[in-house]
């Protein structure tokens, strides 16, 4: 399912009551988030701790970010502060110009903030009830509301699910819901944390397509937490990962892949079963005929390893595989440094 | 400013739609709720039929007085029930207390809109039944005067324990577990104003009339109410401070909440 979002679609609304379409991107444009020195302490039994130990990062307005880290790193923590939730213990958060924990309210109109394990939509009522709530709590004109959900109806397919009541929902058309009630009022930036998660394949993709339609045409900032790399790799333009409360990467995704990955894996499928002895490679895995050749991108060249598998064996096929990010960031998440 | 109140009518609705939904089980919570009235209004005729006189009150007096305590419960609860310990700890662990922060509206007006409880409602017409029932014994001949007193009686000890339960979440925030000794101060509190006050010890009038005080709310005008003195250091003329001390605890209320928002730590992630 491909989740095409017309042009201009709802440009207006409470962030952006002109309907001016917006330019800036990622590149050069203010910043829309600005954190500096953000610190967060909690009192816990086993004495004090800092969830968020000073991290700093602008985000300029129209990127996608990745925000990604171990469990308990501070991801939630710091996005309940730049959401208005928490109050940082020091530093500063600048949202659309407003510090969230003094202009929460303000704040909340230009913003959305999509939980995916808890629902902000009212339970026991039919979904379309949902949308009139939040149109109301938001002041978007009856008129308004009716022509922006149409559009999201049409991006995600929500027509048949209006007269059901929110607890009969799949979780996938449950999360579309989600998204459709919180990006209604047309917020400046989207908070989303775990939108993905027990969604099947094809509710993911249809997820992932409605938020990449939505960050393109109406330049919606938005912030994704996700233990879910494939999210991340399909969809943000910028990754960042915390780790015990501190930044620790901080750039694109194709940065972190040549930084940390520089080992990749040839896959040889022999013809005969005989030892393989290859400079510059040593072999990892033996699987039957198969044999896997990790070798270093810089010391050589996946051309050049082919060639001198080639000339020693008689070979079957051959596979390469890159670097998964998934085991890059578990690396990264295991203390390993930058090469 | 009406326009602001008009999202949390939207709200209030809402949950009463919500409710409408689930016609069972709405029967059963209501039947629950009007048993517990019937069992508690049973247990103090019970024990005035037993005694006759409390502290050197009469049946209907204290009748009165008890009538005046349960129907202000009835009130505080319809709109402060989900700021009770238990449930807003509950609240705040299941993160749907973030989610309120994120909405353009105040989280007192959300959470007292969103879950306001008619079952409460019971409590208070049976605490103005057993007033309505009790002046007219205790000899009480009412004027516009002697309603309007009554009625003050009754909010002001609402607002009194309604400042209780905002006293209480504040501290829910910051230790996301539920005080019970709340409850001591809510359910406590108001039993103890349903009997004159002279048959307690000096410390415990002190705190419900000057600390908590639910009981100069309640305990006072009612005096009035009945044409009676006061126990030393309790005269009925401290009627005319009723209103100025609830309201100031319930300011003091007010503030302890904002103040608790401020210092909400979320459960977790």
């Amino acid at each position: 399912m491909t989740a095409m979002i017309p042009e201009g679609f709802g440009r207006r609304g409470p962030g952006n009551p002109e309907g001016v379409p917006r330019s800036d991107g990622p590149q050069g444009g203010a910043p829309i988030i600005e954190v500096e020195g953000l610190r967060k302490g909690f009192r816990t039994r086993g004495g004090p701790v800092e969830a968020v130990a000073g991290i700093d990062f602008r985000v300029a307005a129209g990127e996608f970010v990745g925000y990604a880290g171990p469990n308990g790193a501070g991801k939630s923590t710091t996005v309940k502060m730049m959401s208005g939730i928490l109050v940082p213990s020091s530093g500063r958060v600048l949202v659309d110009g407003l510090v969230p924990s003094r202009e929460r309210r303000r704040l909340a109109r230009r913003i959305g903030v999509v939980f995916g394990q808890r629902s902000q939509l009212w339970w026991d009522l039919p979904l379309r009830e949902s949308f009139e709530l939040v149109g109301h709590l938001y002041r978007i004109p009856a008129a308004d509301r009716q022509r922006r959900l149409a559009r999201l109806d049409e991006a995600l397919g929500l027509g048949k699910l209006l007269q059901t009541p929110v607890r009969s929902l799949s979780l996938g058309q449950r999360m579309r819901a989600e998204l459709a009630a919180a990006v209604l009022p047309a917020p400046r930036v989207l908070f989303l944390d775990e939108p993905t998660i027990g969604l099947d394949v094809e509710a993911k993709a249809a997820v992932r397509d409605f938020l990449r339609e939505l960050n393109r045409v109406e330049g919606t900032t938005v912030i994704l937490t996700t233990h879910d790399l494939d999210d991340i790799t399909r969809l943000c333009s910028r990754l960042m990962i915390i780790d015990r409360g501190r930044l620790i990467y901080d750039g694109t995704v194709e940065e972190l892949r040549s930084a940390y990955g520089t080992t990749r894996v040839l896959v040889v499928d022999l013809v005969e079963d005989e030892p393989v002895e290859v400079s510059g490679a040593t072999v990892a895995r033996v699987e039957g005929r198969r044999r896997w050749l990790e070798f270093a991108r810089d010391e050589v060249s996946a051309a050049e390893l082919v060639a001198r598998v080639l000339a020693g064996h008689e070979v079957a096929d051959l596979t390469l595989e890159e670097p998964d990010i998934e085991d890059i960031v578990r690396r990264i998440y295991r203390g390993e440094r930058l090469p | 400013m009406a326009d602001g109140l008009l999202v949390y009518w939207r709200l209030a609705s809402a949950s009463v739609r919500a409710h409408m939904r689930r016609p069972v089980f709405l029967a059963v919570r209501t039947v629950a709720a009007g048993l517990i009235v019937a069992v508690e209004v049973a247990g103090v005729v019970l024990l005035l039929d037993r005694f006759g006189t409390i502290g050197g009150w009469r049946a209907p007096e204290v009748m009165l007085l008890f009538g005046l305590a349960f129907a202000s419960q009835g009130l505080a609860l319809t709109f402060g029930n989900r700021l009770e310990a238990d449930n807003l700890s509950l609240l705040v662990r299941k993160g749907t207390f973030d989610q309120v922060l994120t909405r353009p509206v105040s989280p007192l007006g959300w959470l007292v809109a969103s879950y306001v409880d008619a079952r409460f409602l019971g409590r208070l017409l049976a605490g103005l039944g057993a007033v309505a029932w009790a002046a007219d014994r205790a000899g009480v001949a009412w004027t516009p005067g002697r309603v309007g007193l009554a009625a003050m009686a009754v909010v002001c000890a609402a607002s009194v324990i309604f400042a209780v339960l905002l006293l209480a979440a504040a501290f829910t925030f910051v230790t996301v577990q539920g005080t019970e000794a709340v409850n001591v101060l809510v359910y406590g509190g108001t039993y103890l104003a349903s009997y004159p006050m002279q048959i307690y010890g000096s410390a415990l009038r002190l705190v419900f009339v000057w600390v908590v005080p639910v009981a100069l709310a309640i305990y006072v005008p009612a005096l009035v109410l009945l044409g009676r003195q006061g126990p030393p250091g309790l005269p009925a003329w401290l009627a005319w401070l009723t209103v100025p001390v609830s309201a100031g605890f319930l300011a003091l209320g007010g503030l302890a909440w904002r103040s608790g928002v401020r210092h909400y730590v979320g459960a977790g992630s």
